[in-house]
């Protein structure tokens, strides 16, 4: 590396001038392999059943125990537990999505008395760790006949997201040229049909981040879930998951199959979703 | 088609300070292209905007066709606006942009379509009408906004300095395509420029401003030669009016540090209320000259220094000071040999002069109108 700097630079940019090309084809390399290593690991280890597994760590699956998926999803109620899931995040996402990116409209666009007060109590109530709340909201949800309910759940998530999701959203709306809104209203529209019509496709790139990581986080969430829900028909799927572990026994290849089936979902969002991320939707309105 | 009134409007943006917009009094005729000329900041977008409706009016009244429109929403009333920064919708086609307003108005299909085409054609857009504005270059951009405006045949189109982002070969034919166009829609339009090139050669009118306030009103060529103010007089014409401290001693002539005027175009009744006080001589840079013949018997001279020589190709910029620092600026033919520190005469017909109040800046109305000798 010490010759790569010694070379006069070949790129005006600092980064491959550091580490040139293979320099950094390696380190992606590299890091591909930290992260997906341990991935690839749980993958092999949800085709063995538990007592392969506690043989040989590492061994490839000899045979394929597909058969686990069947007993997580059918025998183990990980159909439940993943249609409870389902349920609850794609009704929170969906909703801290609108309401989210209605509220980031108005704070960024309009000026009324109070704006910058509710920006900046949203804005203190992401510094605080949500953790911090779970006992107030667990007294909340009992008295309001909301504890260990679905509905309970989906709202406390719906909170629990909002405040980034505004946050996020009005920093990328407030860049949204006033001009656009102002042509818009020359054309004859009013200001829902320029929310539906300009801010959402124009914002659909920030949009798109938030559900992502709004889905990803809520998917995945365990604290919250695990305090709230105690029948078992109304866990998630990351309570679900817990329940194959015992205090002494551990059944590794299940949690392993329960964990390769909460995966997929993620990756299809992602699939889905990521394409809109990478274009910058506002090249070419104005100048 | 309509009649735009502005009576006695004020705009004032909160945090205090002095008005944006102040007691602007202006009627813009129907099928008139009325353009609002002026400095930076002396709220030309602003009033533009109150008439848009995307800016409230903090006192008068603004009505189209005897119709008050104060409190009636940008998008009811029925008003295009072309935007300096062209606004076109980023994530729709040419012709989604094109269609937006009509889409909205429940205008039939067929008839979007065959607008959409037309105005197309007329504006060279046809083969960009599947691309989406970052595919543009800013010309054709500028035309998708100025088409926008032209499909919706709005009572009354607003430009805002739409022009200024263009190079000076586009500026000049998208000049003559606005001019050509409100030739054949006859649309009331009102048009925002700093520019005066654009205001002299566009406008049926001009409205001059200045810090809020309108300064004139008329037709180009009648504020080019009474403008009603120094402001006026200098904002108009390039380089800027010359003008000469002075005091009035007697009526018919004037002298003052190296300048001498015959005041002919005043009969004696109308210089008599500034008689003994302070005014101000204009001279415009295009009427000095070398040649004392050409000025006429009675001719006005400017005595100095120069210190300045611009040849700018098709004529030379002479800049003279004279006593007192004052200093004066000739445009000359493009063969002058003029040396920087050279004393120099410079020669202007009588009925050149301009002549203002020094104390309000207002013209001394004059006995002769000046635009009649030339
Ligand atoms: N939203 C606003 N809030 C407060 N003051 C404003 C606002 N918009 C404009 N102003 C002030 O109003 C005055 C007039 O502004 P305006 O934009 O109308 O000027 P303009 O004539 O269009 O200038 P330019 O040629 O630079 O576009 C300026 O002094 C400006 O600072
Ligand atoms: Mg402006």
């Amino acid at each position: 590396m010490a010759a790569a700097i010694a070379r006069p630079a070949p790129s005006r940019s600092p980064l491959p001038r550091l580490f040139g090309r293979g320099g950094l084809a390696l380190v992606i390399g590299a890091y591909t392999v930290y992260t997906l290593g341990p991935f690839l690991w749980l993958a092999t280890m949800s085709v063995r059943t538990t007592g392969e597994i506690s043989a040989d760590h590492y061994a490839w699956p000899r045979p394929f125990h597909w058969e686990q998926f069947r007993v997580a999803w059918v025998d183990s109620d990980f159909a439940t537990y993943f249609w409870n899931s389902t349920i609850v995040v794609v009704t929170a996402v969906a909703v801290v999505t609108l309401v989210g990116a209605a509220a980031a409209h108005a704070l960024a666009r309009y000026r009324f008395a109070g704006n910058r007060l509710v920006y900046g109590i949203l804005f203190s109530s992401i510094i605080f760790p949500p953790q911090i709340t779970l006992i107030s909201l667990y007294q909340i949800l009992v008295d309001y006949n909301l504890y260990n309910s679905l509905v309970g759940l989906t709202l406390v998530y719906i909170s629990l997201q909002l405040p980034l999701t505004v946050y996020l959203l009005e920093g990328f709306f407030a860049r949204i040229p006033q001009d656009l809104f102002d042509a818009a209203k020359m054309d004859g529209y009013g200001d829902l049909e320029i929310f539906r019509r300009i801010v959402l496709p124009i914002g659909m790139p920030a949009i798109a981040t938030t559900l992502i990581l709004n889905f990803i986080q809520l998917w995945n969430e365990f604290l919250f879930a695990v305090v709230l829900i105690t029948d078992p028909e109304k866990r998630t799927l990351p309570i679900g998951i817990r329940a194959f572990m015992g205090d002494h026994f551990q059944d590794i290849g299940m949690i392993a199959a329960g964990v390769m089936i909460s995966v997929v979902p993620v990756i299809l969002a992602y699939a889905f979703f990521s394409e809109k991320l990478i274009r910058g939707m506002t090249a070419g309105a104005v100048k | 088609m309509a009649v735009v009134q502005l009576d006695r409007i004020c705009k004032r943006y909160g945090g205090g300070g002095p008005p944006a917009v102040d007691d602007v009094d202006v009627t813009i005729g129907d099928g008139e292209f009325m353009v609002l000329l002026g400095p930076s900041g002396c709220g030309k977008s602003t009033t533009l905007r109150m008439i848009a409706g995307l800016e409230t009016i903090s006192s008068g009244t603004l009505s189209i066709d005897g119709r008050v429109v104060n409190e009636v929403p940008a998008k009811d009333r029925d008003i295009a606006m072309v935007f300096q920064s062209y606004a076109l919708y980023p994530h729709m086609t040419v012709a989604e942009n094109l269609s937006f307003g009509l889409r909205r108005r429940k205008t039939p299909a067929p008839e979007i379509e065959r607008r959409v085409r037309e105005v197309a054609e007329i504006l060279g857009l046809a083969p960009y009408l599947a691309r989406k504005p970052h595919a543009l270059s800013g010309g054709q951009r500028q035309r998708v906004a100025l088409g926008r405006a032209m499909v919706r045949e709005p009572m009354v189109f607003l430009f805002d300095e739409p022009l200024s982002n263009l190079d000076a070969a586009l500026r000049v034919n998208t000049r003559n395509e606005l001019i050509k166009q409100h030739r054949r829609l006859g649309s009331t339009m009102i048009y925002v420029t700093h520019d005066q090139v654009e205001a002299m050669t566009m406008g049926t009118r001009i409205c001059v401003m200045n810090g809020g306030r309108v300064a004139q009103v008329g037709a180009p060529l009648d504020v080019y030669w009474n403008p009603a103010d120094t402001f006026v007089a200098r904002f108009l014409g390039s380089p800027p009016m010359n003008l000469f401290a002075a005091t009035l001693a007697e009526p018919g002539r004037v002298e003052a540090g190296g300048l001498r005027s015959r005041l002919t175009r005043w009969r004696p009744d109308a210089l008599a209320p500034v008689v003994g006080r302070d005014v101000m001589v204009g001279v415009r840079a295009e009427d000095l000259s070398l040649d004392r013949e050409a000025a006429g018997p009675e001719a006005g001279s400017v005595a100095g220094r120069v210190f300045a020589v611009e040849p700018l190709g098709a004529e030379t910029l002479v800049s003279v000071e004279l006593e007192r620092g004052v200093e004066c600026t000739a445009r000359l033919s493009r063969g002058v040999q003029a040396r920087i520190g050279e004393a120099i005469e410079l020669f202007f017909p009588p009925t050149a002069t301009f002549l203002f109040d020094a104390a309000t800046t207002r013209a001394v109305p004059a006995s002769a109108p000046l635009g009649a000798v030339h």
